[in-house]
């Protein structure tokens, strides 16, 4: 496994960080204004096009988490 | 930045980011705009609007459920073979059977997810229904004491 220097994982993680705090000030109604991640995955998902767009980001997910690059086990 | 990885790397990066964006913004402005009326809507509108209507069995319950998936799962998968083939052909030859590799290993995703979601969903519907049959019996049952 490559190594990577410390700083490139602490971005990920207060990147993550940044959108567990934005959803957890929606889900606690203080501002009042922000949507939630479920709010706002509603609202695309009001449009058939929406929908296929999502659809398609999660199938690319799936694609190259667990089939991208994969072999069956018994090929040699 | 070398030209190469502006092609293979940002180029993709930013039109992913605009694609997802631009329907972020569209479905925000289509949930927000007020309501036109039926003589204000475009042609497409208005001969979908004179289309007969589904058969009513077609409109409820499973029947109603399937074509949703089905609809979305086609939509979805020609939206991410478009997008892919587009990539392939228009910013990188990517090395190793990445076309094969998208258009079977996507299709076999469907094919393994869309059933375990309807068993999913049959096995909930029949768990909800027996709750609500074994409720109905008790409110209906004499009262023994």
């Amino acid at each position: 496994m490559a190594s990577h220097p410390v700083i490139g994982y602490l971005v990920w993680a207060v990147l993550f960080g940044a959108v567990f705090a934005w959803e957890g000030l929606a889900l606690s109604h203080l501002s009042g204004t922000v949507p939630t991640l479920s709010a706002t995955f509603r609202a695309i998902m009001r449009y058939p096009f929406g929908r296929w767009a999502l659809f398609a980001l999660w199938l690319w997910f799936g694609w190259h988490i667990f089939l991208r690059g994969w072999h069956f086990l018994l090929r040699s | 930045m070398s030209s190469s990885l502006i092609r293979s790397d940002l180029i993709p990066i930013v039109s992913g980011y605009v694609l997802l964006m631009g329907t972020l913004a569209i479905g925000l402005w289509l949930s927000r705009r007020p309501p036109r009326p039926d003589w204000a809507k475009p042609g497409r509108a208005r001969r979908r609007a004179r289309l007969p209507p589904l058969p009513e069995r077609w409109q409820h319950g499973w029947p109603r459920l399937l074509r949703h998936l089905a609809a979305t799962a086609v939509g979805g998968y020609l939206l991410l073979m478009t997008i892919v083939v587009l990539y392939y052909y228009g910013v990188a030859r990517v090395a190793g059977s990445f076309l094969d590799s998208a258009i079977s290993g996507c299709a076999l995703l469907i094919g393994l997810c869309l059933p375990i979601f309807a068993a999913a969903s049959w096995l909930t519907e029949r768990r909800a229904r027996r709750a609500r049959d074994a409720a109905d019996r008790d409110r209906h049952a004499p009262a023994d004491r």
